[in-house]
């Protein structure tokens, strides 16, 4: 059915060659005549009040050509969830109050780097010291410190689900257990920390490079801040060193870049240190997950009652979408016929939590993993039969919520089991070694519209040229997931060309078409594979239009792009060239070029996504007994992302997930001591390095999604998901401890040892 | 932040590098590979005026051997090469693995053993090996040499007992007697490439099924590797049995004092240098009775 001549292929990557050459220009590689170097003033304090800055002695060092303040700016609040404007709750630069221990104060621009830092030392401010709240059970305690006047609980977002009669299948469950998980906080840890280069001309318009995931949401933000207008800001997306939803809001150096340039009338950059990265970037959130579900004796799900705090830091930033997924993603995987979630989004004094890669998956799902697991050890049923009997299968509907389309999740367990030889090893492995499993779902993009767009969620131009090219413009970012490839690769299928006859102009918020929430929620190959593909068929119609003509055809004949050419079906005879259509289709229309835009948004697709993926992965571990280190010897993955676009990018995007699902269970972890960060640089802050990372193999599962751009879906960040909770499961099996708080150190291992 | 301002200084001969050190006064600071250096005076902590780059002089990348002399490293000698030098995997295997198991190889290819020894770290992974076989430092001043036993020179975290205007020319180790075996294990909180929480090195001599000596030393659990002299008292004029090997284990671990920092709790460390301890005597055990 799905013929395709080079999706599914593993075409090599767009920016493959200008990485591994070195010869990749990212945002700190931008170097402009007269430009200023920027630094940030952070507060040394986790909560303070602001008495009075003093400037002055900085502002008069030589070398400095700026020096400000948030009494500077027009002082407009800013988030991303601009439809529930309450929820803004950050200035660029603090105003009255600083909220933990690295919140932007003051900046500065001077010639050198050095300067800068110098004046930094330079600003004399006054604060007085205020009690902090570190953990959630501060926070909402009676009488604790309100971090914010508007927000007296601290607890900023509230969200519920519920559907079905949970009391009533709870009292007709056979088997019901509650659990609480803690899961912690983890580094993005992108290897080209944040930067931003702007540049002001002579009519006071704004162009801002920066290392971003969202373009479109910098330019509106950058825009009401600055109280510009939108169009006066244009922001270009170089090549980014990784995002991983920790660069996905206006930060205060954009900001600061763009409000200096138009004060000084010279460039301004700013380059994050790994060091800023660490104490004060954003993370993924810590929860505390409740979790009671109900079984019946066979093992049938009845109910489950979730309940999560979201440990959210100072500010909002992308939790209220945290707060809202994890709870969505609670309900995902399996059938429960009740349901009712509870989530709650706490402000206390660190550094804001914002969007990770899984987006409060990786959380909710650990928590619903290791329970259905538990669960199956108390009902006497394998792990793996737990999971196929209560599977989401394609039709499931999810209340007032979503509709599974496509799915393989059952193809992808079976499978699993098969290439891991789970039935084997789970009851032959001898002591010390174990095998467990983690299975996810993600969205393909989300439907809800919290950033208020104006404009259709993704677009695309597409010109097409009588020498047998075509130029595709979008404002979708490719931040090293390879979404440019992609794209390329849909527009060279549909147009039946090469890679090669593609040219891409992507993330140029000037020049490509308005607009594109950027780069989050595994949401490009979806829905702006979807805009690529409207644009080519509006395109594709002139051309059959002309081919049609030329060969005077009988109007119920079929067209299509192939190889270079267009024709009737099955008559290759009747075919003109690609350019040769094309330059036939712009005679038609007396010299015009030939160009057509396309769109897509999401609609009536529920609350969540048009469609989700699945997988399920098997960790086997050995685990020195002695020591408690837990070694992962192989990695299994069945899953299901429909068509893959690109095989070889889906595996790298596995292989990304691996590491990074490889910290979040066994060593990366932020050691913090009364809101300070300690471990600021990958010394202390143990991300796994290339060499700890063991095999795998994978199995892509065929699906076809209905509702993606030839049978697509997402593949980005659902497989971030599965890998703790197969750790965790393989770990306790491997040792009998059943990890509920990450990361598994061997301490913990040890001590469970101990206790026994 | 940026890297403070420095003249940097690559002179041919030791005398030069003396002459600089003398004319320059305390703002200057000798660097081999300059991969524990950097990053000092990138974080802040140290801020040196001049820079004097040993790796051009002539003969102090030397790696020489005598089977009865022993073997000496060079101060530039890089830890690649000590990874990889055939009469150091022959003779000297558990220098080899250690130097093999510091870092990555980007930085064993601009690193060396003797800075490694001379930042001082009380976790660096080649002191405890070389401890335990009882090398030699060979220190070089404008007055000339003086050879100090390496468990002399380290002092504290970061300090050694290089005065003003010296440096460390050679790591010189023994033969070892016939009948040794040697062993080194570390533990960390990540894997692969990472900061030692502990490591446990030691020397076993036999004769016949007797130990006849031992050397014993734990890294990263003081201010310097330390030795574990009655856990060493326990094991020498006895048969290695598991029982002698685990009562072994329980000494050193008392006689460790390690601080809980980031990487490992004080506990999780204490507890570990028995078992690394027993480890390592039963492997250089087993590589004693092998020759
Ligand atoms: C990514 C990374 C990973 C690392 N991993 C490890 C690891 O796993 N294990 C480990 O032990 N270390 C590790 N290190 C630390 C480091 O690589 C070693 O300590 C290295 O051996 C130091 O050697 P160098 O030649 O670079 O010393 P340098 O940085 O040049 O010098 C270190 C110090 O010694 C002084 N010095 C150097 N040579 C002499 C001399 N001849 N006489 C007197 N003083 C001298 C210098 O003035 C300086 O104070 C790592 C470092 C990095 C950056």
């Amino acid at each position: 059915m799905n013929q395709f001549s080079i999706v599914g292929k593993d075409v090599p990557r767009n920016d493959a060659r200008a990485k591994a050459t070195g010869s990749a220009i990212y945002t700190d590689d931008v170097k402009l005549p007269g430009m200023l170097y920027g630094q940030i003033l952070r507060s040394p304090f986790p909560h303070a009040r602001i008495l009075h800055i003093d400037t002055s002695q900085a502002a008069s060092l030589p070398g400095v050509r700026c020096v400000m303040t948030g009494e500077d700016t027009p002082k407009v609040k800013y988030g991303n969830w601009r439809l529930f404007p309450e929820t803004q709750d950050e200035y660029p630069l603090a105003i009255d109050k600083v909220r933990f221990i690295g919140d932007e104060v003051a900046a500065v621009a001077a010639v050198d780097p050095d300067i800068a830092q110098e004046a930094l030392s330079l600003i004399k401010v006054e604060y007085e010291e205020l009690p902090g709240v570190f953990d959630v059970d501060a926070a909402i305690k009676e009488g604790a410190p309100i971090i914010h006047d508007y927000c007296p609980s601290n607890i900023s977002v509230n969200r519920k689900i519920k559907y079905g009669d949970i009391d009533k299948a709870f009292a007709e469950s056979d088997y019901v257990r509650e659990d609480t998980f803690h899961v912690h906080a983890v580094s993005h840890a992108y290897l080209e920390p944040c930067a931003a280069v702007a540049q002001c001309d002579l009519d006071g318009r704004i162009t801002l490079w920066t290392s971003t995931q969202v373009p479109y949401i910098i330019q509106c933000l950058l825009a009401s801040t600055l109280q510009m207008r939108e169009n006066d800001i244009r922001i270009i997306k170089p090549f980014v060193g990784g995002g991983f939803g920790g660069k996905m809001e206006l930060r205060t150096w954009e900001f600061c870049a763009a409000f200096m340039a138009k004060k000084t009338g010279r460039p301004v950059k700013f380059t994050l240190t790994r060091e800023e990265e660490f104490l004060t970037g954003r993370r993924r959130h810590p929860m505390t997950i409740h979790s009671k579900v109900g079984f019946k004796k066979d093992g049938t799900l009845t109910a489950k009652d979730l309940k999560i705090y979201l440990d959210g830091g100072a500010y909002n930033a992308m939790g209220p979408t945290a707060t809202f997924l994890c709870g969505n993603f609670g309900a995902m995987l399996y059938r429960y016929p009740s349901y009712r979630f509870h989530g709650q989004h706490v402000y206390t004094n660190k550094p804001p939590a914002s969007a990770m890669r899984g987006f409060g998956a990786p959380q909710s799902i650990f928590a619903t993993e290791t329970q259905m697991s538990l669960a199956a050890e108390e009902l006497g049923l394998d792990p793996l039969d737990i999971r196929l009997k209560n599977a989401q299968v394609s039709g499931d509907t999810i209340p007032d919520v979503a509709t599974i389309s496509s799915c393989g999740f059952i193809e992808a367990l079976n499978k699993v089991a098969e290439m891991s030889d789970w039935r084997e090893k789970r009851k032959t492995l001898p002591k010390g070694r174990g095998i467990g499993i983690g299975c996810y779902s993600f969205i393909s993009g989300g439907v809800f519209n919290w950033f208020n767009t104006q404009y259709p969620f993704s677009a695309a131009e597409v010109r097409a040229f009588d020498d047998g090219t075509a130029h595709l413009l979008t404002m979708a970012a490719d931040i090293g997931q390879g979404c440019d490839t992609v794209l390329k690769q849909i527009l060279a299928e549909a147009f039946g060309l090469t890679m090669e006859d593609i040219r891409i102009t992507s993330a140029d918020t000037a020049i490509t078409p308005q607009a594109d929430l950027g780069a989050w929620g595994s949401r490009l190959t979806l829905m702006n594979g979807n805009a690529v593909l409207d644009a080519a068929n509006k395109i594709k119609a002139q051309l059959f239009g002309a081919v049609s003509a030329r060969f005077n055809l009988n109007v119920i004949h079929e067209i299509e792009c192939k190889d270079g050419k267009v024709y009737p079906k099955g008559r290759p005879d009747r075919s003109l060239s690609f350019g040769e259509a094309v330059a036939m289709a712009q005679k038609i229309n007396r010299g015009e070029p030939l160009v057509a835009r396309g769109y897509y948004t999401p609609r009536n697709k529920g609350l969540v996504t048009p469609s989700f993926s699945f997988g399920a992965q098997v960790a086997e571990v050995e685990v020195d007994q002695a020591t408690g280190v837990v070694q992962v010897q192989k990695f299994w993955t069945a899953h299901d992302c429909g068509t893959a676009i690109n095989p070889m990018a889906v595996e790298g995007q596995l292989e990304g997930s691996i590491q990074m699902g490889l910290g979040y269970a066994l060593s990366e972890q932020f050691v913090m001591e009364g809101g300070k960060t300690l471990n600021t640089n990958f010394l202390d802050y143990k991300m796994p390095s290339s060499m700890d990372v063991p095999p795998s193999e994978v199995v892509h599962i065929e699906t076809y999604e209905p509702e993606g751009p030839m049978g697509a879906k997402e593949a980005g960040e659902g497989l971030a998901i599965p890998t703790a909770p197969a750790i965790a499961d393989a770990v306790c099996h491997a040792t009998g401890y059943r990890c509920k708080d990450l990361p598994i150190t061997p301490e913990k291992i040890l001590r469970a040892k101990r206790d026994r | 932040m940026s890297l403070s301002h420095f003249d940097h200084y690559a002179p041919a001969t030791l005398e030069e590098v003396f002459s600089l050190l003398q004319s320059k006064g305390p703002g200057a600071r000798v660097m081999a590979g300059g991969t524990d250096l950097l990053l000092k005076i990138r974080h802040g902590a140290l801020k040196p005026k001049y820079i004097i780059g040993l790796k051009n002089i002539r003969g102090l990348k030397t790696i020489s051997f005598d089977a009865s002399a022993g073997l000496t490293i060079g101060a530039t000698a890089l830890l690649a090469e000590v990874a990889r030098h055939p009469d150091i995997v022959k003779h000297y295997p558990t220098i080899a693995q250690a130097a093999r198991g510091t870092a990555n190889p980007q930085i064993r290819n601009m690193g060396t053993v003797i800075g490694n020894l001379c930042n001082a770290s009380p976790a660096a992974d080649n002191a405890p090996t070389l401890l335990a076989m009882d090398a030699q430092i060979r220190i070089r001043g404008p007055e000339g040499e003086r050879v100090l036993p390496l468990d002399q020179f380290f002092k504290g975290p970061g300090v050694t007992a290089l005065v003003p205007l010296e440096i460390v020319t050679a790591v010189h180790v023994p033969a070892p007697p016939p009948n040794t075996g040697t062993a080194y294990l570390s533990l960390s909180a990540r894997g692969k490439m990472d900061c030692t929480a502990v490591g446990v090195a030691t020397m076993v001599t036999m004769t016949g099924k007797t130990c006849a000596g031992v050397r014993l030393f734990v890294g990263a659990c003081g201010p310097v590797p330390l030795r574990a002299p009655k856990a060493e008292d326990i094991l020498r004029g006895q048969e290695l049995t598991e029982e002698v090997v685990e009562k072994a284990g329980t000494q050193a671990s008392a006689e460790s004092r390690p601080i809980s920092d980031m990487r490992a709790s004080g506990d999780y460390r204490t507890e570990m240098v028995a078992v690394l301890t027993r480890r390592v005597l039963r492997e250089a055990h087993h590589r004693a009775l092998a020759c």
